[in-house]
């Protein structure tokens, strides 16, 4: 069975700084894989190209059998993969709803006839209903998170990428989105490729988990052997003599 | 989308009537030429706003389109002849070149680049205008178009009409999904690539349909006056149109085009002071800016009519 | 030959001292001042009423005259810039509007006749067999002097260090103690400053009209643009390719396209490069 993606060997270099070297690895249809790393490991960047919004300086990408390459963020949309951020960033200035119908214009989205509908729907599918009247400044942090996954929703993506999804929550609201991130993947069909620092919950969702440290890859398997991976545990907690000698 | 309530179409058929029907009443030629000049910057601010307004990408070389298509109408009465008709298609075909050599390199520039690298492009064209002006008459320009029509209170009528058609348009464009992406370009552009959206496309469509109307705009404009120069290139140009828009309330498009005429009429007014009539406009973007950012116009209208909506 | 070489090289001292100031001014506190041609004009009209109105001497008209313009550029920035931070494109229209403000009212007050500053150097030198009036020189050197001078006091001041630290981050140069406003309003003033000294060294031989500001002010704003805004070094690299590049086009082809060069370099490099030569938060 052909992967719904294909990255081989992606590398980027900023300059004299490499950011992400030589990484390579497949997502099949319908799995949710995490992607684990300290701070700095190239997570986002390698996010960042996947979703066109950076193109690798070598390597390839390929998805539903097509490559790639040099496309524009609204282009990948287009094709399939959808994304969240780290930092939500909604439209100001506008209601939720019609947050969501912008992304309902999208090509991809664009064949149902009443935009507002399909956006309602979505926002009663991510626990927004019948808020979409609200103006986006006043919503909190939890809430900006399901808009940002209603949003991507929108495009009807085949592969949902998020950003930290839990960043920045408080403990109430990680359950209640893990939940929604579940019942998604469940309902929509969607393959799920996720970065995440809080190991609890992203232990329990994925099924997959691809480690890296210094912008390499440096194990993939499923959560209980990466936990017990010792170069991961190097990565995380640094070698067991570092760690006597700080003591 | 956002639906437009009767009160505002009402007003609308209130203001264009008292538009329409006064200079018969006041019987004065000298009134329809003045608010012919009054509806011709109306067409310029409300093309303005819905490009500028929407995005927030504001342009600061608006003259280069009201330039051009003055110019067309100016080189197509004065050295091939042709009919003055002839100048609407043209100013407007004109203007959309010109907004899409321009725009492709410049819209993907920063908020600020964008409106200097226009400013600059306005500015070029001016020049342009004095280097050879063997060919376009220089600091004169170019005179002696004919006008469309014989009777200035007709053209005025004529004027006034593509006025509410302009609004009309760009008010159901700007209430559309084509306004709501633009304001999501506005928003963040990053999020807007995200959601799927061809963020260049609509930009560059914008930028070419607020031109399209500035164009249509100077043809009229040469054909009122009959003769077209330089300044219509220049940044006080300009200027003036984003005053005009930021009075009205940025954004809402039909504040642009009134407010478009009551600072024209003041303008007007004002002539007595001659020489400081600049300064005062000037003065009066200073005192907008700290004091009504979100304009007059728009939020009077607004706060006047809350209870009927 | 030698002739383009000289003159090319005090268009370039002169608008290369207007465009330090004004890529200071941004690159400390990401203004992007369209009044800074405004300083120039005050600056030379200054000097004019100075010198042919109250009779002062030259010696005591020229740094009263920058110090009067120094201190309009702080006040321009302490109440009608300050307030509007928040929003470039604000900034940008308000300081617009001054420099319109100031060109009526310079046309108001004085009309459009064109003013005369009597010199500092009335001598004429002969340099190589091309004959350039003392002015002009004395303009180059001082303009080179001022350049070396900012350069300088940035670098190995304690002030010019905190100018650093408020253009690399106003927040963080906060915490560590440095009064930011007050250094926006030092580093106005010395931006308003360079602007108005231009100003004076060149009104003696240089038209003084109302709308003089225009023209050095595309040109400067052409220069930072095309170094990098924020940067002084690229725009002094810049100030001599497009000062050369100007006195080379008004010699093989003609005067009036000079101001085109300075036009189509801005949108060449917004198109290929935004960020200029040496642009980009690039350190002075």
């Amino acid at each position: 069975m052909t992967a719904l993606l294909e990255v081989n060997d992606v590398t980027k270099r900023f300059g004299g700084l490499t950011a992400v070297k030589g990484v390579t690895f497949k997502l099949q249809k319908g799995e949710i894989t995490g992607v684990l790393g300290p701070n700095g490991a190239g997570k986002t960047t390698l996010f960042n190209m996947l979703t066109g919004f950076m193109q690798p300086t070598a390597g390839t990408v390929t998805f539903n059998g097509e490559p790639l390459k040099n496309l524009a963020p609204y282009q990948v949309v287009n094709r399939g993969m959808a994304r969240t951020f780290q930092l939500c960033r909604p439209f100001v200035g506008m209601n939720l709803l019609e947050n969501v119908v912008v992304a309902c214009l999208s090509p991809r989205a664009n064949s149902d006839k009443d935009k507002e509908d399909r956006a309602q729907h979505l926002l009663e599918q991510v626990g927004l209903g019948g808020r979409g009247s609200e103006p986006v400044e006043t919503l909190p942090y939890g809430d900006l998170r399901r808009l940002e996954i209603a949003r991507a929703l929108a495009t009807r993506p085949d592969l949902l990428l998020l950003d930290e999804p839990f960043a920045g929550l408080g403990s109430s609201e990680i359950e209640p989105l893990a939940q929604l991130i579940k019942k998604l993947h469940r309902e929509e069909h969607l393959t799920i490729l996720l970065i995440e620092h809080k190991l609890r919950e992203f232990m329990a969702l994925v099924s997959r988990v691809i480690a890296m440290n210094f912008g390499e890859v440096i194990a993939i398997g499923p959560p209980e052997e990466i936990v017990k991976n010792p170069k991961v545990i190097e990565a995380y907690i640094g070698k067991t003599e570092d760690a006597h000698a700080s003591a | 989308m956002k639906r437009i309530s009767w009160i505002d179409i009402a007003g609308g058929i209130v203001v264009v009537a008292i538009l329409a029907l006064a200079p018969v009443f006041a019987a004065s030629n000298y009134l329809t030429g003045v608010l012919t000049v009054c509806v011709i910057y109306g067409i310029w601010a409300s093309s303005w706003d819905f490009m500028s307004g929407l995005t927030g990408r504001e342009n600061f070389g608006h003259s280069l389109f009201i330039g051009a298509g003055a110019y067309t109408a100016g080189f197509m009465a004065t050295i091939w002849f042709t009919n003055p008709w002839y100048s609407i298609p043209a100013s407007i075909v004109v203007a959309v070149t010109f907004s899409l050599i321009v725009g492709f390199p410049t819209l993907r520039l920063r908020g600020p680049y964008f409106a200097l690298a226009m400013l600059s492009a306005s500015a070029i064209l001016q020049r342009l205008c004095l280097i050879f002006w063997e060919y376009t008459g220089g600091e004169e320009g170019l005179y002696g178009l004919d006008p469309m029509m014989r009777s200035p209170l007709h053209y005025y009528w004529f004027v006034l009409a593509i006025l509410v058609v302009t609004v009309i348009i760009l008010t159901l464009l700007a209430r559309s999904h084509w306004g709501l992406l633009l304001r999501a370009i506005r928003g963040d552009e990053a999020t807007c690539q995200a959601a799927g959206i061809n963020v260049t496309f609509y930009k560059i469509a914008a930028l070419a349909i607020s031109a399209a109307f500035a164009g249509l705009g100077g043809a009229l404009y040469a054909h009122y006056q009959l003769q077209v120069s330089p300044p219509l290139f220049s940044v006080v140009t300009s200027i003036t149109v984003i005053i005009m828009c930021y009075v009205g309330g940025i954004g809402s498009i039909y504040g642009a085009a009134i407010a478009a005429i009551l600072l024209t009429l003041l303008t007007e007014m004002l002539r007595g002071f001659g020489e400081y009539r600049l300064w005062i406009y000037t003065l009066t973007l200073i005192l907008i800016l700290f004091f009504l950012p979100n304009g007059m116009v728009a939020p009077f209208w607004r706060r006047l009519t809350e209870r009927f909506r | 030959m030698l002739q383009i070489l000289i003159y090319g090289a005090v268009s370039s001292a002169i608008y290369a001292m207007l465009a330090a100031g004004f890529t200071l001014i941004f690159g400390v506190a990401r203004i992007l001042n369209l009044a800074h041609g405004s300083f120039y004009a005050l600056g030379a009209y200054a000097a004019y009423v100075l010198t042919s109105v109250l009779n002062f001497p030259l010696f005591i008209a020229a740094p009263l005259a920058v110090l009067f313009v120094a201190l309009f550029g702080v006040v321009m920035e302490r109440f009608l810039v300050r307030p509007l931070r928040s929003s470039q494109l604000a900034v940008l229209m308000i300081t617009l509007a001054v420099s319109l403000a100031v060109e009526q009212a310079l046309f108001i007050i004085f009309g459009s006749e064109y003013r005369n500053v009597p010199s500092f150097v009335a001598e004429k030198l002969t340099i190589g067999g091309v004959d350039i009036g003392g002015q002009r020189l004395l303009a180059l050197v001082m303009g080179v002097l001022v350049l070396l001078l900012l350069w300088l006091f940035i670098q190995r001041t304690r002030l010019g260090a905190a100018i650093l630290a408020v253009s690399q981050d106003p927040e963080a140069a906060q915490y560590m103690g440095i009064p930011t406003n007050r250094i926006f309003s030092i580093v106005m003033a010395i931006s308003a400053g360079t602007a108005a000294l231009a100003g004076v060294l060149v009104s003696p031989f240089l038209t003084v009209q109302p709308t003089m500001g225009l023209l050095p002010m595309v040109k400067a704003f052409a220069i930072v643009i095309v170094g990098g805004l924020g940067s002084i070094p690229g725009s002094i690299i810049a100030s001599l390719i497009l000062g050369y590049s100007e006195t080379i086009v008004a010699y093989l082809i003609s005067t009036s396209w000079t101001e085109l060069v300075s036009l189509v370099a801005v949108v060449i490099t917004l198109m290929i490069r935004p960020s200029g030569i040496l642009g980009r938060r690039a350190a002075f």
